[in-house]
């Protein structure tokens, strides 16, 4: 017979708790990714909705059984029949109702939300690539630049896409069945060939923000399913048309900015000038540059060889503001930095090789 | 004059036990065995999740390769699913419905045989393909085009086709003895809104799989001839549709799962009041709630197929989320049914409580991926991962367990050891939410399930590594249960006919239970016969409507007229 | 259940009502049962057929090149089919008023019609001139047809059976469930047969 004592109670109190303290701790707070696309944020407003809603039955059910067990755990000896309550109708009512009224408040905004992730943007669908599914890669193909990345198992293929701007995905498995799934994106959709019954499916996307996105198939396809992976990386429009024409001229594309400063500058411009004349970063490193207008004169900082050739460019700062820069790695040697709109607003990049 | 007494010479009667129990067409011993055989192939399968999470406790192959391990998930869902929960859930049927309801045995014995020993075999075959070069490796789901020709041509798919037609077979047969023998073998006095709510369970169980698992077995023979006579069923290539093997196997897969979880709430709804030391709340909101389930379990399945841009999205979440519904009205009377009760934490009872805490976790999820936007996210992670084990884990085993510890006494005329028990709880309980809770995390962070390694720089190999921590403590709470079993069974503790004060016609009778079940009956005038005869007619708290004014006949078994060609 | 489980019971006590078993023999409602979870497998399967259908332009559901549909030899084998319900029906009610030489002749009858249809289902087989194999329509052509044709055997099965039974004896007017229960599967077996026979041969 175990003794409602204080000590044991609290080690009852501890067994359970610490566990689930543990769990939810090593959980993350469970939440999903910070959504990179506009329909990802439709999602994860929903998933806020759910995780709510469910919190509060959560603590509601499970903190009343945890009541339950110490309020009403029987006293040793006791052989008192409690009251014999079989049921009460008003209470069944209520407490069929009540969730009744909860749940299809949740249907209709999940409703809501998938209309929203549904959605096709009339007019130009901005992007359109062709992605074809098999065992066990994927191949990318855009008809009208006339590209084609194709992936293997071992090299994964990366699909470019630009920020911004709508992109639809016709979805074609070639063998199994397959998926196309970016945590990231907070979206997922199957491969199928329906055959002679069903048009391919389509996905469509806006991603938000620049950057490179990890992909995997997410149907069961066979033995190496777990060797299916891809990226995605959304580039401006202007880096993205490039992207793909280098790769249509045969030429290497650009190095894959991965989004990490290995170093940070800071620079800030005011007054017709920049606060520093010259920065040093280490050679093929790609680092940061925050930059900060003091002013609502329009500044930016871009960086030019010895020679003239344009290295990297910076988008312009048209009021006061902050912007913070990737730049690719550059070549070793001596560069300049300059405001492309104010050209006595300049200084030296070194660059040095290890 | 001598006289001279008679005795039979030894031996003349006497039957090898293994000769009496490999023909035996007793209900009481078809359900042992039926327990038995399930928890052997729940060993089995367990190793097999063992197996798995050694693999994916950090990134890199240790244990398997590709090949291995999906052959490995593949045979832990199939085997889990249908060599364990189904067949365990129908032992304790088996064994405790025709007491339950004061009758002699099941309404078909033979039949009631032949169900068992079909499922020995349908597994045997089953497992058979890893003696035949591989076993089956496409997942317990079995999606075409990867389960059809040309992409696997292995046998040991053929062997689980089979081996699960067979299953299936068995189930249905099962089914049908269950539905006839709760509509024709009530004692009288027992109206159907008097059986007890586990009888009720069974009877909404068997309407599914009778209506269910036939849809399967179409499907399992459409892919067999797809398969090895050049069918066009799911074959794109010839006009066939890969996708209708997903609308057929989710037509039966849906009501499965209900099929597996209401068996083990019918014994929550057994051992809370017993535990609670009241009646369980809204009896009758609890049968409406479980017959609303089952039909509405048929008008669900392609929530499952949420992402194949393929099916009409509004209806089946609205239908999804319908079906929470009835689900928490449940919930609400087993909080109901604890409220002001007098709680007695035996091992039966925690186990029932667990399955309150863990289900509500899995039913919570479930909501979530009823909704369509979320489901695009979730689907195909260990999201889904989690929820399934939450429910069928937390839920069904853990109902498994609730009635093991409850009715083994009654079985065996034995108790098992409550210290034991209690351990066997707690490792149980913490290990359980240590393996799957972090897999709610994982799915949320995009890792797609049925991958047997991933990348290191994912960020998963933490939560991957508790997992695995879990699942072996989950191994070991198995420790004490066996111990606990073979030294009760050997020496434990005697009771007698009613060690726990309960309230149903199984505890009217000797631990065990002589042959015909029953010497002679109680009276039946309300859900609750043996507390009736426990704590006396006309007891206060008790409705006066459950109080029928009928001739109080000693009803025996042997009263009811019997025709030869019934007893099948 | 046999009387050594009855304990003696004192002279005074009125003898206590003996329930005749009330409603559809517990045989029968198995029957029944079993019947619903075949209706649900004939459902799959016809699942399979109206999906394959449904996914070629209206009008086109056809045998494969090479192959033909064989009406007039379909409509004779509904006509034995469904005369052989009948000839079962004509049995259970023969028995039902306990005569037994009728019963014998009636399922005799509804046996041999019911081999007949399996020899005319073979031969009909032979002259199609297009597989299981060859496409969607016959995939699920021979599939639900062959099915049932199994169906159809398995009763033919039962039906020998109760031809045995009968022959020996085993049934009078009070005691022959078994023959309510097969003629439930034969009607049931008839009926599943008008579906496919309807299906295939009108819903084109």
């Amino acid at each position: 017979m175990q003794s409602t004592a204080p000590r044991s109670r609290l080690r009852t109190i501890l067994r359970v708790g610490a566990p689930l303290l543990l769990v939810a701790v090593l959980a993350g707070c469970l939440l999903p990714p910070e959504p990179r696309t506009e329909a990802g944020r439709s999602v994860f407003n929903l998933y806020l909705l759910l995780l709510g809603l469910a919190a509060v039955v959560f603590v509601g059910v499970e903190g009343f059984i945890l009541y339950a067990i110490f309020r009403y755990r029987r006293k040793p000896g006791d052989d008192v029949l409690p009251e014999q309550h079989h049921g009460n109708n008003l209470i069944e009512v209520i407490w069929t109702a009540i969730p009744s009224v909860i749940v299809l408040v949740l249907f209709v905004f999940s409703m809501l939300s998938l209309a929203e992730v549904e959605a096709r943007v009339e007019g130009d669908e901005g992007v359109s690539i062709q992605v074809e599914g098999f065992q066990w890669s994927w191949r990318f193909i855009y008809e009208d630049e006339g590209v084609a990345i194709t992936g293997t198992a071992a090299e994964p293929p990366e699909m470019v896409v630009p920020v911004g701007e709508p992109v639809v995905l016709t979805l074609t498995a070639l063998d199994v069945n397959h998926a196309f799934y970016v945590p990231d994106f907070l979206i997922k959709r199957d491969l199928i060939d329906f055959g002679e019954h069903r048009e391919d499916n389509e996905l469509r996307f806006t991603v938000t923000e620049a950057g490179t996105y990890a992909g995997q198939c997410a149907e069961f396809c066979g033995t190496a399913h777990a060797d299916m992976t891809f990226t995605v990386r959304a580039l401006e429009r202007a880096e993205y048309d490039a992207h793909l024409a280098a790769i249509a001229e045969g030429e290497e594309p650009p190095e894959p900015v991965t989004g990490e400063c290995a170093e940070t500058i800071e620079i800030s411009a005011d007054n017709l000038s920049f606060d520093i004349d010259e920065f040093e970063v280490p050679a093929e490193t790609e680092f940061c540059i925050e930059f900060e207008n003091r002013e609502n004169l329009p500044h930016n900082v871009s960086i030019y060889t010895a020679a003239g050739e344009d290295l990297f460019i910076g988008e312009f700062l048209n009021q006061a503001g902050n912007i913070t820069y990737l730049v690719p790695a550059l070549p070793a040697g001596e560069h300049t930095f300059v405001c492309d709109a104010h050209p006595n607003m300049v200084g030296d990049v070194i660059v040095t090789s290890d | 004059m001598a006289t001279t007494t008679l005795e039979p010479r030894a031996g003349t009667y006497r039957q090898s036990w293994v000769l009496d129990w490999l023909t035996t067409v007793d209900h009481k011993k078809i359900g042992i065995l039926y327990i038995l055989n399930s928890f052997l192939f729940f060993f089995a399968a367990g190793i097999l999740a063992l197996l798995i999470r050694a693999e994916l406790a950090v990134p890199g192959l240790q244990f398997t390769d590709y090949d291995t391990y999906n052959q490995a998930f593949t045979m832990h869902g199939t085997i889990m699913i249908f060599l364990f929960i189904v067949p365990v859930l129908a032992g304790f049927g088996n064994y405790i419905v025709p007491l339950q309801l004061g009758a002699p045995d099941m309404a078909f014995p033979r039949i009631n045989a032949l169900s068992f020993w079909l499922l020995p075999l349908g597994g045997g075959l089953i497992f058979s393909g890893y003696l035949f070069g591989g076993a089956a490796a496409e997942g317990w789901t079995m999606y075409t085009p990867l389960s059809n020709a040309p992409y696997a041509r292995n046998v040991g798919t053929d062997l689980w086709i089979i081996g699960l037609t067979l299953v299936g077979t068995a189930s249905i047969l099962g089914a049908v003895n269950f539905i006839a023998t709760i509509f024709k073998m009530r004692a009288p006095g027992m109206t159907l809104f008097r059986m007890p709510i586990f009888v009720w369970t069974i009877l909404v169980t068997a309407t599914l799989i009778l209506l269910a698992t036939p849809v399967l077995t179409a499907g399992l023979i459409a892919l067999f001839i797809d398969r090895n006579y050049g069918g066009s069923f799911f074959d794109p290539s010839v006009g066939g549709n890969p996708i209708l093997w997903q609308h057929i196997f989710w037509f039966f897969g849906h009501p499965e799962v209900y099929i597996v979880i209401l068996p083990a709430m019918g014994v929550v709804s057994e051992v809370l009041p017993v535990f609670s030391r009241k009646p369980l709340f809204g009896y009758k909101a609890f049968v409406f709630a479980t017959i609303a389930i089952g039909l509405l379990s048929f008008s669900v399945w392609a929530h499952h197929m949420f992402t194949t841009g393929a099916v009409f999205l509004p209806f089946f979440a609205f239908m999804t989320t319908l079906i929470a519904i009835p689900t928490g009205v449940k919930m609400f009377n087993w909080l109901g049914t604890l409220w002001r009760g007098k709680l007695m934490l035996t091992t039966p009872m925690l186990f029932a409580l667990g399955f309150l805490s863990m289900f509500l976790i899995g039913g919570i999820s479930g909501v979530m991926l009823g909704q369509p936007p979320f489901d695009f996210h979730v689907q195909d992670t260990y999201f889904v991962v989690a929820h399934l084990h939450y429910v069928f884990f937390g839920g069904s085993v853990f109902g498994v367990f609730a009635a093991t510890y409850y009715w083994f006494p009654k079985m065996t005329g034995r108790r098992l050891n409550e210290p034991l028990g209690k351990i066997h709880f707690w490792i149980h309980f913490i290990g359980f939410n240590l393996a799957f809770f972090p897999m709610h995390q994982l799915g949320l962070d995009g890792m797609p399930r049925r991958i047997a390694d991933y990348d290191p720089n994912a960020g998963w190999t933490l939560l991957n590594f508790v997992s695995t921590i879990g699942a072996f403590m989950i191994a070991v709470s198995i420790i004490p249960f066996l111990i606990n079993v073979v030294a009760t069974f050997i020496n434990g503790e005697r009771v007698g006919d009613d060690p726990w004060e309960a309230n149903t016609l199984e505890w009217a009778t000797s631990s065990p239970p002589p042959p015909h079940n029953f010497d002679r009956l109680p009276p039946i005038h309300s859900e609750r016969p043996l507390f009736f005869l426990t704590h006396g007619h006309g007891h206060p708290a008790e409705r006066p409507e459950d109080l029928v004014e009928e001739e109080l006949v000693d009803e025996k078994p042997g009263d009811i007229e019997e025709r030869p060609e019934d007893l099948v | 259940m046999s009387a050594q489980s009855m304990p003696a019971r004192p002279a005074e006590q009125p003898h206590p009502k003996v329930p005749h078993q009330q409603g559809m023999p517990t045989a029968l409602v198995g029957m029944l049962l079993f019947i619903a979870s075949e209706v649900m497998f004939f459902g799959g399967l016809f699942a399979t057929y109206f999906n394959a259908r449904a996914a070629v332009p209206a009008g086109t559901w056809e045998p494969p090149p090479g192959g033909h549909l064989d009406l007039p030899l379909a409509a004779v084998l509904t006509v034995i089919l469904v005369a052989s319900s009948f000839t079962m029906q004509f049995g259970v009610w023969a028995i039902r008023r306990g005569d037994t030489g009728k019963l014998k002749l009636w399922t005799g009858i509804t046996l041999a019609l019911g081999v007949l249809f399996l020899i005319g289902q073979l031969y009909d087989y032979s002259m199609l001139g297009f597989g299981i194999a060859d496409g969607p329509f016959g995939t699920t052509f021979y599939t639900l047809t062959g099915f049932h044709g199994a169906h159809v055997f398995g009763g033919a099965v039962g039906l020998a059976i109760i031809l045995a039974r009968a022959m020996r004896g085993q049934f009078s007017a009070r005691n022959h469930v078994a023959v309510e229960a097969v003629s439930m599967y034969w009607h049931f077996v008839d009926v599943v047969w008008i579906a496919v026979f309807t299906t295939i041969y009108f819903l084109r």
